[in-house]
């Protein structure tokens, strides 16, 4: 094995589980593993003790919840990629899923371990933020609902505590807001360099309401308020487009590494809000 | 007849059914302990410390061991095959990649400092990790282009310079007569990145030594089982007759599986030590680190025209990059397969090029699928392409007024290689009509108006394939002899063995070789095994590179052969009391010409072997080798043209047509062609767009070290290719076969970025470094609209 020792735990239950996460503050969740053992086998983490939770039954579920979705611990990436419910309630995270890693990985990889691990550069929390979503915590001391802009604190980092596990995923309806989403990788399915998830809402020509996401420019994803507030009041023309993919490129501070520079990230930035705002605003109903 | 058929390849059932037998499958009587090792975090440091005794003292660990054991052992180095010669003939600055660090200084990311060699892989890894190294941090370089400029730091010291030898080749006052009197000359400064192969098995070794017969056993994963046992005559001072080495199914080389890596060496000094068997196979981030790395050229390049866009003369100063060290194979780029190259399909009187090789503190450079040819002809075709754009001159109108005519081969470069046959001007007709050249054009125009972006790339070249002969290669620096070897072994039941000294890692020889073989023998092709890629079995042989294993191990199994069916011949006419003249062998059986009168190749063989009724003069068996040392190089020659859609927005580009025209002359199986050809265009596809080892400039610290670093291409990335051929006879050989493994790899990287450069040429922009990756393009593109403001 390449990883350092550890502990291996297998829950039986949600409760089997918290039980563990409590017992063991030096413990983490495996879910899809396909970051945190990729991690674990290149020896940068080195988690004492894992808590599988593959085991646990009819948490993968992706059901009605309201007008909205309610999606399980365990639902695999491919499960909401493919299931219809989501195309139908919150496409944005439908067509995300284009862009989001490779077959094998969204196979096995889970949409809760993704939004825990917290990856600077991932698209699911942009979904998230650009609809709204609502995450439930749960621990033995008992459960908790975190907004999704509340939720994603830093690289790596999450509102959630040591002692507590992600249950649930709530997706509020989409009822008449337009969406889209775009990306920019080196490569199709790779990390990506910059990442722009918007929704929008349209009544009688005019913006009455706008997320724009950024992801893969800052520590994580957040609202780009500057570009909201430039669609939100008129009609979306030219004008508006202009002034939001400014306002968008003004609010980040992206980094350079070695597959993008901090400028053109700041431009792709602005080519992407104007992509998403224009495809959005042809989606509104 | 199955040569030129597209017959299925025998090896891929058990490939397909994962029965391949890799090294890691390798099982033993005895249990095989693993090897891990302690390698360097800094690009170059003093190690002040090693402190082994905790690792020592863990579970399951057999022995640590250091550099300073390697010494006291008395172990020496891993010599060069092709060492570097000096144009001087002096000797040059050599420092060959020393298997474990023994002088106190680590000079790249990844050397090796320790070993450990424990019961299974996890105590290996634990005791690899508890071993505590001290060092001290020494200022680094990893960039070639400034490699030799004043306060970089140098890689050896004791040299006094980062420079590893200067080598000159062409015609120096005549190229320069000719930039002078030229009416356009064309200056582009051409980095080509530096990359490696990253194969689909990461490279694993085993070593055994059997203490009770004193002899030692390597499984490695290796193209040239045979030129492996003369590295360890070097490195462990093992004779040649006492190591056999099993090359067994290796998951592609490309070059980069040709040489005698640390890890190899040091886990047969581990088994010799533990008395144990000892296995390592790399990890994905070991190998992106410490699989040699490839290309890495800056050059500077002046191209001279006259008024009609007719190429005058063209110049090249080019700093070559060896890394750290010196690899085994590495001279065979900068001193034989670079410069010979540099003319491609093009009819050039003056060519003059200067190589400086230097050291920098990054992974050791070697070959690696084209070799030296890739950056040649990317250092030439980027300037035909700027030349054009220039001029005003359609870019294939341009090629076209400066291909070699058919009447003019043989042909002799500039640089003294003389190519023997080719016809450069019908690969552009074909190229031209099948990708519908002119249709393409004026898509351009009608898109650009609209705001897109599309550009058509060109490259053409001729590549340098097959090595030998013997004599040619040693004058170009070899100290290996460029033959190969195949032994036809008849059985006494007609069915046979060929023995061959190439290797096959993905290359189909189960298959080619046997066409060829079955054709001379008359036989069904299911007649025939193969053994390759192992010493006890196969006595000698020199392996598969450099396009080569058709030109000299196929026309060994040809030769070799053709020796036997002589011999049979004899033996069947002395039975049908007959003249062996009159003989005619087919679908298993001889025949008496004219008559009815036939004779079993079974029968003949049962008695060559078994019955004492035989010519007095004939020897007993049926078996016959041919050491085959080729006439000439073999000189394939392609054309490519490539479209490619720039997003104007993103920068992201999108390779939309790719087609290629190989003249790789007789084919053996078109299947087999094809599937050289893709696969070599999607690893140039991967240089031109994704492909890197980046280093950071600061520290010095590998930034490639995972898939999702280095980006290889997927099948989405790439279009369905069109491909086309056209043969011309290859002269050196009986069959008339040229190579046909690299042809992609070497036209695709130039093709793309012309193809790129095409596309953005009106914005200004006349150069990007590849991988031509968003963020570049849109950094150029930027510059570009800095610079017309």
């Amino acid at each position: 094995m390449k990883p350092a020792r550890f502990r291996y735990l297998r829950a039986a239950s949600v409760n089997d589980a918290l039980q563990a996460l409590a017992e063991n503050p030096d413990a983490q969740i495996l879910a899809g593993g396909q970051s945190l053992i990729a991690m674990m086998n290149l020896r940068l983490v080195k988690p004492a003790c894992l808590i599988d939770i593959n085991r646990i039954s009819n948490i993968g579920y992706i059901d009605e919840d309201g007008d909205g979705v309610a999606i399980g611990a365990l639902a695999r990436h491919n499960d909401v990629k493919h299931s219809p419910l989501i195309r139908e309630r919150c496409p944005l995270l439908t067509e995300a899923y284009e862009s989001i890693a490779h077959h094998t990985v969204r196979n096995r990889g889970t949409l809760g371990g993704n939004l825990c691990h917290a990856d600077p550069s991932s698209e699911t929390p942009a979904v998230m933020v650009a609809t709204g979503a609502t995450l439930m915590l749960q621990s033995l001391r008992g459960q908790r609902e975190v907004g999704a802009e509340d939720f994603f604190l830093g690289t790596y980092e999450t509102a959630r505590r040591q002692d507590e596990m992600l249950t649930e995923i709530r997706l509020p309806g989409r009822r008449t807001d337009g969406w889209a989403f775009a990306e920019i990788s080196n490569r199709h399915g790779d990390f990506a360099i910059a990442v722009i998830a918007t929704t929008l809402r349209i009544e009688d020509g005019r913006c009455e309401a706008a997320r724009v996401v950024a992801s893969g420019v800052g520590e994580h994803a957040a609202r780009l308020e500057p570009a909201e507030e430039a669609l939100i009041g008129g009609p979306i023309d030219d004008a508006r487009l202009d002034a939001a993919a400014a306002a968008a490129a003004g609010a980040v501070d992206p980094h350079s590494d070695s597959h993008a520079d901090a400028a053109y990230r700041r431009d792709a930035i602005a080519a992407l809000t104007r992509r998403t705002v224009r495809r959005a605003a042809a989606r509104c109903d | 007849m199955y040569v030129g058929q597209a017959i299925r390849r025998r090896e891929d059932e058990r490939f397909l059914r994962g029965r391949g037998r890799f090294v890691e499958d390798i099982t033993l009587d005895q249990p095989i302990a693993h090897a891990a090792f302690v390698r360097s975090p800094h690009a170059h440091a003093a190690v002040t410390h090693v402190d082994t005794a905790q690792a020592a003292a863990m579970p399951g660990v057999l022995a640590v061991l250091t550099g300073a054991d390697w010494t006291a052992a008395g172990h020496g180095e891993a010599e060069g095959v092709w060492p570097v010669k000096d144009m001087s003939g002096a000797d040059s600055r050599t420092a060959y990649r020393p298997l474990i660090c023994v002088d106190g200084v680590v000079r790249c990311v990844g050397e090796i400092v320790a070993m450990v060699v424990a019961e299974d892989r996890h105590q290996a890894l634990d005791a690899a990790e508890a071993i505590e190294v001290a060092y001290e941090e020494k200022p680094a370089n990893t960039i070639t282009a400034g490699a030799l400029d004043p306060d970089i730091p140098l890689v050896h010291p004791a040299f006094g310079t980062n420079e590893v030898m200067v080598t000159e080749h062409g015609l120096k006052e005549e190229t320069e007569a000719a930039l002078a009197n030229a009416h356009h000359v064309t200056e582009v400064v051409v980095p080509t990145n530096r990359v490696t192969a990253a194969s689909m098995e990461p490279r694993a070794y085993l070593g055994h030594y059997d203490r009770v017969n004193d002899r030692y056993t390597v499984w490695t994963t290796n193209q040239a089982p045979h030129i492996v046992r003369r590295y360890f005559t070097k490195s462990l001072h093992i004779p040649e007759h006492k190591l056999r080495v099993i090359a067994p199914d290796v998951g592609g080389g490309f070059g980069m599986k040709l040489y005698h890596y640390p890890e190899e060496g040091l886990v047969l000094w581990g088994a010799i030590v533990c008395d144990r068997p000892v296995r390592w196979v790399g990890t994905r981030s070991e190998c992106l680190l410490g699989d040699t790395h490839a290309r890495d050229h800056h050059t500077v390049g002046r191209m001279g025209f006259d008024e009609n866009g007719k190429i005058l003369g063209v110049k090249f100063e080019t700093l070559a990059a060896f890394g750290a060290y010196e690899s085994q194979w590495q001279a065979s780029i900068t001193n034989a397969y670079h410069f010979t190259m540099l003319s491609l399909a093009y009819d050039i009187p003056a060519i003059h090029t200067q190589v400086r090789a230097v050291y920098t503190n990054a992974t050791p450079v070697d070959a690696y699928r084209g070799a030296g040819r890739p950056e040649a002809v990317y250092q030439v075709e980027r300037m035909i392409e700027n030349g054009a754009q220039e001029m005003g001159i359609d870019p294939l109108e341009l090629r076209a007024r400066n291909l070699i005519p058919p009447e003019k081969f043989p042909y002799q470069t500039a640089l003294g290689i003389t190519y023997d046959s080719g016809d450069p001007p019908v690969l552009m007709g074909k190229i031209k009509a099948l990708a519908d050249y002119d249709a393409l054009r004026a898509e351009q125009a009608r898109l650009r108006a609209e705001g897109q972006w599309m550009g058509i790339g060109i490259s053409a070249f001729f590549d340098m394939a097959g090595a030998g002969p013997v004599k040619m290669m040693n004058d170009l620096g070899a100290k290996v002899g460029c033959y190969d070897v195949a032994s036809v072994r008849v059985h006494p039941d007609g069915r046979i063995t060929v023995f061959a000294g190439s290797h096959s890692h993905g290359q189909g020889h189960e298959t080619t070789w046997s066409q060829i073989a079955a054709d001379r023998l008359g036989c069904d092709i299911d007649h025939i095994d193969l053994v390759e890629g192992d010493t006890d079995r196969v006595p000698m042989g020199i392996g598969t590179w450099g396009s080569r294993s058709l030109s000299t191990a196929g026309m060994a199994v040809y030769t070799a052969a053709d020796r036997v069916v002589a011999k049979a011949k004899r033996m069947a006419a002395h039975m049908m009391e007959c003249a062996p003249e009159d003989l005619d062998l087919a679908d298993g059986e001889f025949t008496v010409k004219g008559t009815d009168r036939k004779l079993s190749f079974a029968a003949v063989a049962n008695a060559s072997y078994h019955s004492g009724d035989r010519p007095s003069d004939l020897e007993i068996g049926l078996e016959e080798t041919s050491f085959f040392d080729p006439a000439d190089c073999t000189y394939p020659s392609a054309i490519h043209l490539c479209v490619v859609l720039v997003d104007p927005e993103t920068c992201a580009v999108t390779l939309r047509n790719y087609w290629a025209v190989d003249d790789v002359g007789t084919v053996i199986n078109p299947m087999v062609l094809h599937g050289q050809v893709h696969g070599g265009l999607v690893q140039g596809i991967g240089q031109a767009l994704m492909e890197e080892c980046a280093y950071d400039a600061e520290s010095g610290q590998y930034l490639s070290g995972t898939f999702m670093d280095y980006a290889i291409p997927h099948a989405e990335d790439v279009p369905s290719f069109g491909l086309d051929a056209h043969f011309t006879r290859a002269l050196g050989n009986p069959l008339g076969a040229k190579g046909a493994g690299e042809s992609g790899t070497i036209g695709a990287p130039a093709c793309i970025c012309n193809g790129v450069i095409d596309a953005l040429w009106h914005l200004g922009v006349r150069q990007i470094t590849q991988p031509m990756t968003p963020k570049k393009i849109w950094r150029a593109i930027e510059d570009a609209k800095r610079t017309q403001h």
